[in-house]
């Protein structure tokens, strides 16, 4: 199973910081994330694409926004806003 | 059309005398950096002499207002605070949003000059007629609050505005601010240039209305810009606000911690965005003219008056100081704002002393004494620190007054190496090993390093760039961050809505056009942000600037991060340096980094003015 992380927005829409989702790229784990938590669709993830100023850190680490970006078990997904200034 | 956006005029105060002025302000001039702090830039040039004392009285403070202020459009109610900063001898500007904004362009001007000192501490009163210097006993060296001191002055002057001085200001701390309704021009120690000049507050009236050259396709465009401004880009400040930034740069390690010595902090989930929300949030709040509403308001304890914070904030008294109390951080946060000084040069500077602390570098005596106490974590250490540094009462608290770069100087050995600053301005809470194009913004930026003048960190947040890494193409990124960040406080428009702005250039140039009447294009207003950035370096390099300046600490080129998703990241040294060459090739300056000799005369009538 793949781990989604929520964060600020993502986190108070879904009301839960993290989901577990069966996928094997970013798509398909956005699809799921978009499937189990409603409240973030339309305006963070949009039928298994990331909605505009949203991205990923896989594994906290490089950020992409690549749909085919393959995903292992052990991959951890952290949704990020791209508006991460102030 | 008609005209308008501008009074085509400014107030120039000279306190010594004390008289004064109206300086015409010619089309030229406005069109070539627009107002906010391209104005404000050019006006310091042209009212001070080279290499002058930023404390002395040839010093000048400039109060620069953008178009915009006054006019419907959403967030405009703004200023630009400019001055040569005594923390890093170099152009130092701040922002601030308020009624005061709105009542000095109502004076009928665009810009104030203060120069010269008062013969006594003073404050100065401004109008459509000009200004007068008030002497002012009462309010000065009485220890005061910045909330006390406004509010004396609100019932002395009821028909003004003000923006005041704390005692940080008074007593010449180096990173002391300016506070005006609960906002601050925090950066650069703007308030001891004030204070330098014995004046503890400006005080502003002005009833006439900002000329609107097209009003009906300026309110079209800001009922256009509200509507977006309530948008899925600005959710996070409406909802969060900026405190949201913590967990997000934890997870990322991003977060400054312990004095740049990790970017993650296990205490982080204490203080984050999200629990300070579900705990302790008790409302929100907004500039003035603002949509958007980014204020949060947290509670410290029940029945005490809940505090503003921004994630700045947070992560300087948090983390960065190894703090995860939330109600410590809350407090030395409002402790910042009423005693008048910048919380990131606050948590950066005391942050560099906890290291020096735990280290063992102060030498015996008082300073060794003093920090006796002081390390990571040492909350209520802090809160009296902060108080003493105000204060510059105690032996430490007179040296951080200093800020982190001239302490570490004093120090000496190997502080220096870690003091947290880019041209003696402390870092902002972005670690850059981990956010390598922003280490990047940070390490040319005019103002030292800066989070608001270059917003470099978008690049390594867009998956476009490897965030571990500042390449030739951060310096692409870097240079588009600094021009829409130098257009958006010239015009001036809050940061916030740069997300719900699809073509920001072209959009600033149709509200332009619409209220001033002038035929400003969006390729005009490109050149004009790359000459807003040229006439700070301008004013940099006359005075003294060298370019060993651009450069980060030692620490972020010799030490790697220690943990977390950026765990082993380090800044190299050669390649970073090339991203810096980048930079130069693709700003216009030579290969050192200096304004070439054709460009810089080319500009010299436009740095010269006609008027003096």
């Amino acid at each position: 199973m793949v781990t989604i992380e929520l964060y600020g927005v993502a986190r108070l829409r879904a009301g839960r910081e993290a989901i577990e989702v069966a996928a094997r790229s970013l798509g398909e784990a956005l699809s799921a994330l978009g499937t189990a938590c409603p409240a973030l669709e339309p305006l963070i993830v949009a039928g298994g694409r990331l909605a505009p100023g949203w991205l990923v850190a896989l594994n906290g680490a490089q950020i992409t926004a690549n749909l085919e970006t393959p995903l292992g078990d052990e991959d951890v997904v952290v949704l990020v806003s791209a508006d991460a200034g102030g | 059309m008609g005209r308008g956006g501008y009074f085509e005029r400014y107030l120039r105060v000279d306190l010594g005398r004390p008289s004064a002025e109206h300086v015409p302000l010619d089309e030229a001039t406005r069109r070539a950096v627009v107002g906010g702090v391209g104005l404000g830039a050019l006006l310091l040039t042209r009212e001070t002499p080279p290499c002058f004392d930023p404390l002395g009285p040839e010093a000048a403070l400039v109060l620069a207002f953008g178009p915009l202020v006054g006019t419907p459009l959403t967030t405009s109610a703004k200023l630009a605070f400019v001055a040569k900063s005594p923390l890093t001898g170099r152009i130092s500007d701040g922002l601030s949003s308020s009624s005061f904004a709105i009542a000095g362009k109502r004076a009928g001007l665009d810009a104030i000059v203060i120069v010269g000192e008062a013969a006594e501490p003073s404050i100065v009163l401004v109008d459509e007629e000009g200004a007068e210097v008030v002497p002012c006993p009462e309010l000065w060296g009485r220890d005061f609050t910045i909330s006390e001191a406004s509010e004396r002055l609100r019932k002395a002057y009821p028909s003004h505005r003000f923006a005041v001085i704390g005692v940080a200001g008074e007593r010449l701390v180096r990173y002391a601010g300016i506070a005006n309704e609960g906002r601050h021009a925090g950066r650069g120690g703007l308030g001891a240039v004030l204070g330098a000049k014995r004046v503890k507050a400006i005080g502003v009236r002005g009833s006439r209305p900002v000329p609107l050259a097209d009003a009906e396709a300026t309110l079209r465009i800001a009922k256009d810009l509200a509507r977006r401004s309530l948008g899925p880009a600005t959710e996070k400040y409406r909802s969060l606000g900026t405190v949201a930034n913590l967990s997000t740069f934890n997870r990322l390690a991003a977060l400054p911690t312990r004095n740049f010595q990790a970017s993650t902090f296990e205490e982080a989930r204490k203080i984050e965005g999200e629990v300070l929300h579900e705990t302790r949030e008790r409302g929100r709040g907004s500039c003035k003219s603002c949509t958007i509403g980014c204020e949060h308001f947290f509670e410290v304890r029940p029945g005490e008056r809940p505090v503003k914070m921004e994630y700045e904030n947070l992560f300087a008294l948090g983390p960065l100081c190894g703090i995860g109390d939330p109600e410590v951080v809350l407090r030395a946060s409002s402790a910042c704002d009423e005693l008048g000084i910048d919380t990131i040069s606050a948590g950066g500077t005391i942050a560099f002393a906890m290291e020096c602390a735990e280290r063992g570098l102060f030498p015996k005596g008082m300073l060794a004494e003093e920090a006796r106490d002081l390390g990571f974590g040492a909350g209520e250490r802090m809160l009296v620190l902060l108080e003493d540094i105000a204060r510059r009462r105690t032996a430490l608290g007179d040296l951080l007054a200093e800020g982190s770069r001239r302490a570490a100087e004093i120090v000496g050995g190997e502080a220096p190496s870690f003091a947290p600053h880019v041209k003696g301005l402390e870092i902002p809470g972005y670690e850059p090993r981990a956010l390598q194009t922003m280490a990047l913004g940070f390490a040319v930026g005019t103002r030292g390093a800066d989070h608001n003048r270059s917003g470099a960190y978008e690049a390594d947040f867009s998956g476009k760039v490897n965030r571990f890494e500042a390449s030739e193409e951060s310096a692409a990124h870097a240079v588009a961050a600094e021009d829409r960040a130098a257009v958006m406080d010239a015009l001036i428009l809050c940061k916030f809505l740069r997300r719900a702005m699809e073509d920001f250039f072209g959009e600033s140039a149709e509200m332009l056009q619409a209220v001033t009447g002038l035929p400003f294009e969006a390729e005009e207003l490109a050149r004009a942000a790359g000459r807003i950035t040229l006439v700070r370096r301008l004013f940099n390099e006359r005075e003294g600037w060298t370019p060993a300046e651009d450069t980060l600490p030692a620490r972020f080129f010799e030490e790697k991060l220690p943990g977390g998703a950026a765990k082993g990241a380090g800044i190299d040294r050669e390649g970073f340096a090339r991203s810096i060459k980048a930079y130069h090739a693709r700003r216009g300056l030579d290969e050192r980094g200096f304004v070439p000799a054709e460009v810089a005369r080319e500009m010299a009538s436009l740095l010269r003015g006609k008027n003096r």
